[in-house]
């Protein structure tokens, strides 16, 4: 069970409205590498790790994610806040807009809706961790673009904050796919 | 380049296990994303 605690895990500031930067922004919450898709993953995946670390290190770190996407929501939803029609359509936002109006959902940048195809769950623990330790490469370097698209320095403060913590959950799950690979050694001779 | 020890195999990746050792206060490490200095590797702009 989770304990909801009605504040952001970091700010989250935008210096001004800006429609095309909520487009590109909102891969990051139902895009291929963004956080639903993390926080699934993880979530979905600690039930068949075999080591109690491996377990809670996913359920912390898909857990984390869980804050990463209510942030990345306030930050794409400040973005398009008061567009005007007009501010929507030049981003290329009307297909979007004709579909949900302002309302969040979970597509990557270019209106493709989130699937769970984007996530894998093996079985295969070192498999597994493999993709994880993948998809928190992919998430930071999805940070950096969208770091190079942004020229404003509010969001970019919080955009920095979630990259930084993607480097954070690869070093953890290294170390637990280090917990998990001795373990199923020892497994092996006994 | 990373010369590997008895340890290790091939056909395996190793990450190594941090060890703990200094620790920023809980502000500085908000606000950098991490309380642990070696673990900080900020962005700094793509080189293209
Ligand atoms: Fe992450």
């Amino acid at each position: 069970m989770w304990i909801y605690e009605k504040k952001l895990q970091y700010p989250a500031k935008v210096g001004r409205a800006n429609v095309q930067m909520a487009k590109y922004l909102i891969t990051q919450y139902g895009g291929p590498d963004g956080e639903l898709a993390a926080s699934m993953r993880y979530l979905t995946q600690r039930y068949h790790m075999p080591t109690p670390q491996a377990k809670g290190i996913l359920t912390d770190i898909g857990t984390e994610e869980l804050a990463h996407l209510e942030i990345i929501a306030t930050l794409v939803y400040k973005l398009m806040d008061r567009a005007s029609l007009e501010e929507i359509k030049a981003a290329g936002l009307g297909a979007y807009y004709a579909d949900h109006d302002r309302a969040l959902y979970f597509v990557n940048g270019e209106g493709v809706p989130w699937t769970a195809a984007y996530i894998q769950s093996k079985g295969d623990p070192v498999a597994d961790l493999h993709e994880d330790m993948a998809a928190e490469e992919k998430a930071r370097a999805t940070y950096e673009w969208l770091i190079d698209l942004s020229d404003d320095p509010d969001l970019n403060d919080t955009l920095k904050f979630l990259r930084e913590r993607e480097i954070v959950h690869f070093q953890r799950f290294g170390e637990a796919l280090q917990i998990v690979q001795e373990y199923l050694d020892t497994k092996k001779y006994f | 380049m990373f010369t590997p020890n008895d340890q290790m195999r091939l056909a395996r990746a190793y990450v190594p296990f941090q060890i703990f050792s200094k620790r920023l206060d809980p502000m500085e490490g908000l606000l950098k994303g991490t309380i642990f200095p070696e673990l900080y590797f900020p962005y700094r702009g793509h080189k293209r």
